[in-house]
């Protein structure tokens, strides 16, 4: 399944095979950074909101694919903040990772990311940070990155396929 | 001088960029211990704090940021970059700095970004989203530091002189603080807890177990898959 994560009300972008798609529906509160989906009621955020199962939905997608309003080199507020409230796809114990230390896995399957990120005048330093959070994504999510790509405007995604 | 501190983390209450910014505030209000040439002696100096807990800007701050000389952010790493309701009000300022009613061309930017995993590295593409930020502001980015082992920090005792678990990150603090003083730029600097990397991941997971307990759940809890 692949799991579309987008700032766009009106998504018109062609899906090949089976898709989940979370877009603004309602106000999303932000993570209040109380670690409630790791302690309180495990793998699923406490603000019920209607946006605290995504670590649920990342558990059972092969691709998670963002399509976002480029903001800094990063992903728009919406997504970010759907993106925080799903850390409960990761598991709290440490591990180490390329020397470095990330969580452990609660779910066994293995993500492939991308980003389409769109947005006037993308400079040349913010694809790069972009570039670089969606590897260091990967590294947090032990999976991978499939592809990251840039658009100046919301309606030349239109005429992608994912 | 007026300098302002802005807390970005979500929680209102104890949080880690709340002991950091403790901290700036005291060196800025000690002179002594402050490099000689940091000390500015006749000036007045005010240090106000900015409350960014929501997504959206706390109010009187874009008036009280047209006099100031610096702005200094500090928050969490959340999944490799900044809190979205940081990100928020990040837009929100752009947006308003657009109208020259808001513009100060004399603010300086510094950044502190701490985060649960133990390397302060991890923090450095947050402190990019910042410097980009400035970019499209047009704002000027002087530099910030990338914090590791912030998840732990307030279990870590407060030891003077220099020693104990917080000292590396109390010194970057005491150094950002002589540049911020001084309307320099620094590099950004990564810095970790005094503390062995294999303790810090035992605490914390020590730390999970209790948690959960606590909560009345059991500690295989901790690596549940709920169906919905
Ligand atoms: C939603 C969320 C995402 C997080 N993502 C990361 C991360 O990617 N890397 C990291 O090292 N720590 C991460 N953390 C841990 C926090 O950065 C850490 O607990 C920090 O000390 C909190 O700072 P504060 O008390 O100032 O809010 C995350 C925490 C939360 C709640």
């Amino acid at each position: 399944m692949k799991l579309i994560i987008t700032d766009l009300e009106n998504f018109n972008i062609a899906v090949e095979g089976e898709y989940k798609l979370i877009n603004p529906h309602g106000e999303v509160h932000p993570c209040i950074g109380c670690f409630g989906c790791w302690v309180r009621t495990p793998g699923k955020c406490v603000i019920r909101d209607g946006y605290e199962g995504t670590g649920i939905e990342m558990g059972k997608c092969s691709e998670l694919i963002f399509i976002s309003k480029c903001c800094y080199g990063g992903l728009s507020p919406f997504i970010k903040t759907v993106q925080d409230r799903a850390i409960s796809y990761i598991h709290p114990d440490f591990v180490l990772r390329k020397g470095e230390m990330h969580h452990k896995r609660r779910y066994q399957n293995i993500i492939s990311l991308s980003a389409y990120f769109y947005g006037e005048n993308i400079t040349e330093q913010e694809k790069e940070t972009a570039r670089n959070i969606l590897e260091a994504n990967a590294d947090n999510y032990d999976g991978t990155v499939k592809t990251v790509c840039f658009y100046q405007t919301a309606e030349e995604l239109e005429d992608i396929r994912l | 001088m007026k300098i302002i501190l802005a807390n970005g983390s979500p929680k209102v209450g104890d949080s880690a960029s709340r002991i950091f910014l403790a901290y700036l505030k005291d060196y800025f209000t000690d002179q002594s211990r402050q490099q000689p040439e940091a000390v500015l002696r006749d000036e007045e100096r005010k240090i106000l704090e900015a409350e960014f807990h929501a997504a959206h800007i706390p109010e009187g701050t874009m008036e009280e940021l047209k006099s100031a000389d610096a702005l200094i952010f500090a928050c969490p790493l959340y999944v490799d970059g900044l809190p979205g309701h940081l990100l928020s009000c990040l837009m929100q300022m752009e947006s308003l700095l657009r109208n020259p009613q808001w513009q100060n061309p004399g603010l300086r930017i510094y950044g502190i970004v701490n985060c649960g995993f133990y390397e302060g590295i991890q923090a450095q593409y947050a402190l990019e989203l910042l410097r980009n930020w400035c970019a499209r502001t047009g704002l000027a980015w002087c530099g910030g530091i990338g914090i590791g082992g912030g998840g732990g920090i307030s279990m870590m005792p407060a030891v003077e002189g220099g020693h104990g678990p917080r000292a590396p990150v109390e010194k970057a603090l005491a150094e950002m603080t002589d540049t911020v003083l001084q309307q320099k730029i620094q590099e950004n600097k990564y810095v970790s807890v005094a503390f062995p990397r294999f303790l810090y991941k035992l605490a914390a997971q020590a730390g999970w177990r209790q948690s959960i307990r606590a909560n009345g759940g059991k500690v295989r809890d901790l690596g549940k898959r709920p169906e919905e």
